[in-house]
């Protein structure tokens, strides 16, 4: 196993190197310049700005720059903000992200299986019907709409939360509810479907046979055998999950990362795009990672360190 | 030698002539696979629901140019915001009458809009009509989703099956592409296309292809890692079938309860993926309308004119909810498993 | 089946402690001595001679002071003693100072001005803004790199005593001193920063009414607390300044409704037209407008100023405005906008002098005509290909109103066919500067209150002139409102008036509306007034 997650850990440097390269090369297809008054700046200026970011040099130049910068921990200092670096760009906006992103995530997660599980054992109730409605509602509706609703309802009408902007957790509520629809959907639907199949399958009639209670068959056998797939789908809802706070940072008005990477796009702020996809990328890659071993535990009919090759 | 008697052939008879006829007989007519999915499903009510509202739905799209009311781009812009109004009926919510300051006014009247007037679903701030709006926007809509749909199962199944089956080192370099190729996010991919091409249909469902199938291939991957492993795939396996066969014969039904969710999945990502865009504002291009489009729209007027977002959210949820439980239905009648459940 | 209970108990659960969680969110206590605003975006710099922002322009008006601070319309003297007359044919300025301080309690002297305007104009710097300083002796050089810095026409004679020398005469030159880019700095905090001043407001001093506090760039909410070193700090009334970053229309409003802040600025055109009923809604003629650039380099098409009459007839502006901006804009037939500048002996607005009127009929609504001079166009040009893609910002007022002009345009130009591009803001301005695009909706900001900040970009060779309109008599006209009638204002005023008369009547650039800005202010918010250079002035607001 050790040698197993040494191994996955060279990948994941190989891969970060990979994506640097391809997005790099992008951004230096890019249009646009990060001078907004360009055409105003005498040549001497410019020559000194080029000089100052290092565009005087050849691409190829630039690039080992960069690589070698990354090495280092160092991501390059933004166009948009003069002189400021990228690393202390992203870092100072990093909490408030992170924390809606966790928290919509566990909110998600949880929800989804109680809700998936709940379904699945009280097959073809009306339990089962309302919670398979409630979590097709929560894949059905935008981030942005539900944030949208959700602060108009709970926020503007009964003013049980915040508005909006960022002060202390009673504010991170209505974000991360916004945020969890979508894994809260996916998790319970996939859930279901998998607590259904487990629980008609040979080994709980087994268990369920041999006199173990119905909880501890739930408990031991069939949760953890549904699991699998949710463990599988982590990854993705990571991904989605970060995207969506892009728009649902914007709407709440909280200083994150993804409010920051939607307006450094339209600024042309080429190192803190740079930045910022490398460090979403080093973020999912871990997750992927963090996934596959769980994977493992969960479930020991796969073998990871052989690829599950016999 | 004493001879054995010979017992006279008449006296041989088949004994379960008659009585046991029965025994081996089919009782009921012999279906393939296909047809007794087809049955599995049609027994399914909530199924049949959501198969005939999508059917609909499909339908009125492929005939917008017929039933829409009005030319989804004509601006009108003194008709510009007007809420919905159905004929003359009172209908409340649907009588034309708007909060203005706190008041109930008669926005048509304030728009000086000609006697006859309405718009069953109102207009937008250009004054176009809604209801048309929204007939194509849901038809440019789907063709996204079928479009990121069908790309999602020609790249991502045949990925997922020959990298779960092969195993080992060509498992681990496509897995390595799929790492890379799902770790760059989605936002990154799209502005590129961008700028190769022009914004657009083309470029999204581009982009939705390129980030898009990584999921189905995990997915199939993870199950053919355990169904391969199974007793009955060993079986064909010592049996000496081969891989193809196996995959078509074997893996492919099996695999099709999570293809198929995947797949019911794929379409409202498509679908949410185009409205991302559209409210970070580099989605389908104006004047087309999308359901994304027509969303983030409505999400901005929402204070106001509620029913710009309203329209829309309940179309786009009535597809997912619909496209959501004909999965669900499609699963139980493909899965040989379930139909007992 | 006790599982099923427990599963079933949880999501409720789960459900109330969410609701709970939230109980006890009250809104804040309005006080009197705090006032809350919203702002577009955060604060790039706070750097002077960096800042190419309205944002960072505003919160260096809160926080600094330099030798004018415009109160209203007017132009008070604020470090200066006075406002100040040229000598030497308007080429020299000689300031008093007043004797004030930083908020760390040392002397602003006239040295932090020199020190501070030596530092814009010198190419190291590389301020983006280095271009306005252009006038002042030896700017231009400095900035190209073939001067010293020192040899820059701003001289302390004393502690409390500047000299500027100008190249020639700049007639608008006074009202430049209150703008943000001739503030002084304070050299130990610049030094001591280095490449990082400005970037956040550890170990930077303040000298005007406010001082930022714990603030750095990557902040969307910032607090500004009333600086008790400020030389008039007895006439500024607000304690706490907060600002908040809000960029959904829905979360605005909704924060306003709350009272979480007390003024709501910028308002987008769907909501201000919705709220325009509101007693508190209000509106701020801007000194800035948008305009449609035809690339006359890439199509001799659009050399012919039937074509663009005929495209700025089938523009109903009225309708823009009204129902498509929301009044977030208002007409303008000429490209100087309303309400900035006034003829210096009769003070009628620049746009309403008689000699313009007869050039209005070129901006306003008329199909017919418009339809007739577009088709004699095609026939004299011999265009064939008539589709263009129209480029603009993607802000959702300028994809509303781009998607309105498509329409009108396709309604009324026979056979045009316009695509839309609506791209982030710096990519416009590259594309539109490099000469790549067929129509451009450009908007421009008055860098100081005088028409010449318009119409420098319409002549032969401007590098803010996209659509490359040239017209050589137009050339002159503003060649001589600089030169020979620099110092003459009855005849610059005329040279002026011509060179717009000449420039509307070809159309040279199609003006489409002037920006208006829309607000929310409570009631109890007094003495709220924007400035000609588009800033607030804070020292004047006040709540009851």
């Amino acid at each position: 196993m050790a040698k197993y997650i040494l191994k996955r850990i060279l990948y994941l440097f190989l891969t970060l190197f990979i994506i640097a390269t391809i997005t790099f090369f992008m951004m230096k297809m890019l249009p646009g310049t990060p001078f907004s008054n360009q055409n105003r700046m005498s040549a001497e200026q410019l020559k000194i700005v080029k000089a100052q970011y290092g565009l005087d040099q050849s691409v190829f130049v630039q690039y080992i720059r960069y690589i070698g910068g990354l090495l280092q921990g160092n991501l390059g200092t933004s166009f948009q903000f003069n002189n400021e670096p990228v690393t202390a760009l992203i870092g100072q906006r990093l909490a408030p992200s992170m924390q809606i992103g966790a928290q919509a995530m566990v909110v998600g997660t949880i929800g989804g299986i109680l809700l998936g599980a709940l379904a699945a054992i009280r097959k073809n109730t009306w339990v089962d019907t309302l919670a398979t409605f409630i979590s097709i509602l929560g894949l059905s509706i935008p981030s942005f709409v539900l944030a949208v609703l959700l602060q108009f309802y709970l926020a503007y009408k009964w003013k049980i939360y915040p508005v909006a902007l960022w002060d202390n957790f009673q504010s991170s509520i209505l974000p991360t509810l916004a945020l969890s629809a979508l894994p809260l959907g996916t998790v319970a639907r996939f859930m279901r479907t998998e607590m259904v199949d487990v629980m008609s399958s040979d080994y709980i009639e087994l268990a369920k046979s041999k006199g173990n209670s119905s909880w501890g068959v739930v408990a031991k056998h069939a949760l953890r055998n549904s699991l699998i797939p949710v463990v599988t789908i982590i990854g993705p809802m990571a991904v989605s999950v970060m995207t969506g706070s892009m728009v649902v940072e914007n709407i709440f008005s909280i200083p994150g990362i993804g409010e920051q990477f939607v307006k450094s796009i339209t600024t042309n702020d080429y190192p803190t795009i740079m930045g910022l996809t490398i460090f979403y990328s080093f973020l999912l890659i871990i997750v992927y990672l963090i996934v596959d071993i769980l994977y493992g535990l969960i479930d020991p009919r796969i073998r990871l360190g052989n690829g599950g090759k016999e | 030698m004493e001879q054995i008697p010979q017992i006279p052939k008449e006296k041989f008879r088949l004994i379960h002539d008659e009585n046991n006829k029965d025994q081996e007989k089919i009782g009921t007519p012999s279906l393939t696979y296909m047809q007794d999915v087809r049955r599995r499903l049609f027994k399914d009510k909530v199924a049949v629901v959501c198969l005939a509202l999508i059917s609909i739905i499909v339908v009125i799209s492929i005939l917008a140019p017929i039933i829409a009311p009005h030319n989804p781009n004509a601006q009108q812009v003194t008709m510009s915001n007007l809420p919905p109004k159905l004929g003359n009926l009172n209908i409340p919510g649907m009588n034309g009458y708007q909060n203005m300051g706190g008041h109930m006014v008669d926005a048509y009247k304030q728009a000086d809009a000609p006697k006859g007037t309405f718009y069953i679903l109102g207009t937008d701030y250009l004054g176009r009509d809604l209801l048309s709006r929204i007939i194509y926007g849901t038809r440019l809509s789907l063709v996204v989703a079928v479009l990121a749909t069908l790309v999602d199962l020609l790249i991502g199944v045949p990925y997922g099956i020959v990298s779960g089956w092969k195993g080992g080192k060509t498992d681990t370099f496509m897995q390595r592409i799929v790492e890379i190729v799902s770790s760059i996010p989605n936002l990154i991919v799209v502005i590129l296309m961008m700028i190769i091409l022009k914004p657009g249909l083309t470029s999204i469902v581009i982009a939705i292809a390129i980030t898009g199938w990584v999921t189905m291939a995990r997915l199939v991957r993870a199950q053919t890692f355990q169904l391969k492993e199974q007793e009955y795939i060993l079986a064909a396996r010592t049996l000496g079938e081969p891989s193809m066969k196996i995959a078509t014969k074997h893996l492919i039904p099996n695999l099709s309860s999570t293809i198929i969710i995947q797949t019911m999945f794929t379409i409202p990502n498509a679908i949410f993926f185009e409205a991302f865009l559209s409210f970070i504002g580099i989605g389908i291009p104006a004047p087309n309308a999308s359901l994304g489009t027509l969303l983030s729209d409505g999400q901005k007027a929402f204070r106001f004119l509620p029913y710009q977002m309203w329209a829309p959210a309940i179309i786009l949820s009535v597809i997912m909810i619909a496209t959501n439980l004909l999965g669900d239905g499609l699963r139980d009648a493909f899965d040989p498993q379930s139909s007992e459940n | 089946m006790k599982s099923k209970k427990y599963l079933l108990a949880l999501l409720p659960i789960f459900l109330f402690v969410l609701v709970l969680s939230g109980c006890g969110s009250a809104t804040e206590k309005d006080s009197k001595n705090t006032l809350a605003i919203n702002s577009g975006d955060v604060i790039a710099t706070m750097d002077s001679s960096m800042n190419t922002d309205a944002i960072g322009a505003q919160h260096l008006t809160n926080t600094m002071e330099g030798l004018y601070r415009y109160d209203g319309k007017d132009l008070k003297p604020a470090i200066a003693k006075k406002v100040v007359k040229p000598t030497n044919g308007g080429k020299t300025y000689t300031f008093d100072l007043r004797h004030t301080q930083w908020s760390n309690g040392k002397p602003v002297t006239a040295n932090d001005f020199v020190y501070a305007w030596r530092r814009t104009v010198d190419p190291k710097t590389a301020s983006q803004y280095a271009y306005i300083y252009s006038g002042i002796k030896n700017a231009d050089k400095i900035n190209a790199g073939k001067k010293p810095v020192n040899t820059l026409g701003i001289k302390a004679l004393g502690k409390y005593k500047l000299e500027v020398t100008l190249e020639n005469a700049i007639p608008y030159f006074n009202t430049l001193m209150a703008s943000s880019t001739f503030y002084p700095q304070y050299k130990p905090a610049v030094e001591k920063a280095g490449k990082q001043y400005g970037l956040s407001s550890t170990g930077m001093v303040f000298n005007g009414p406010f001082k930022l506090v714990n603030w750095n760039v990557s902040k969307n909410s910032w607090t500004e607390v009333k600086n008790n070193k400020y030389w008039n700090a007895k006439s500024v009334k607000l304690k706490t300044l907060k600002y908040y970053v809000v960029k959904d229309a829905n979360t605005g409003l909704n924060l306003y409704d709350a009272n979480r802040i007390n003024r709501y600025e910028k308002l987008g055109g769907d909501t201000a037209r919705q709220v325009s009923s509101y007693k508190t809604f209000s509106m701020d003629k801007q000194t800035a407008n948008f305009y449609l650039e035809l690339n006359q380099k890439k199509y001799k098409f659009f050399r012919n100023a039937k074509i663009r009459q005929a495209i700025s007839m089938s523009i109903n502006r009225e309708q823009l405005t009204n129902n498509v901006l929301g009044k977030t804009g208002g007409i303008e037939h000429t490209i100087v906008p309303v309400g900035m500048s006034y003829n210096p002996t009769t003070k009628v607005d620049f746009t309403k002098e008689k000699m313009l009127q007869s050039s209005n009929q070129y901006t306003e609504y008329n199909p017919k005509e418009a339809t007739k001079l577009w088709k004699e166009g095609i026939k004299e040009t011999g265009q064939k290909n008539l589709s263009f893609t129209l480029l603009g910002d993607d802000t959702d007022n300028s994809k509303k109103q781009n998607e309105y002009l498509q329409g009108e345009m396709e309604k009324n130009l026979p056979g045009i066919k316009i695509t839309l591009s609506n791209v982030p803001f710096k990519s416009r301005l590259d594309k539109s500067t490099s000469g790549n695009f067929d129509i451009v909706v450009t908007g421009w900001n008055a860098d100081y209150p005088d028409p010449v900040t318009f119409l420098d970009i319409f002549t032969t060779g401007n590098v803010q002139n996209n659509g490359k309109y040239s017209n050589a008599q137009y050339d002159a006209l503003i060649n001589k409102s600089k030169t020979t009638d620099a110092t003459n204002e009855e005849a610059r005023w005329q040279d002026l008036l011509q060179a717009t008369k000449i420039l509307t009547d070809e159309q040279g650039a199609i003006p489409l509306y002037q920006s208006y800005q829309a607000n929310l202010t409570r009631s109890n918010v007094k003495g709220y007034q924007i400035t000609p250079n588009g800033s607030y002035n804070l020292v004047t607001a006040y709540k009851k």
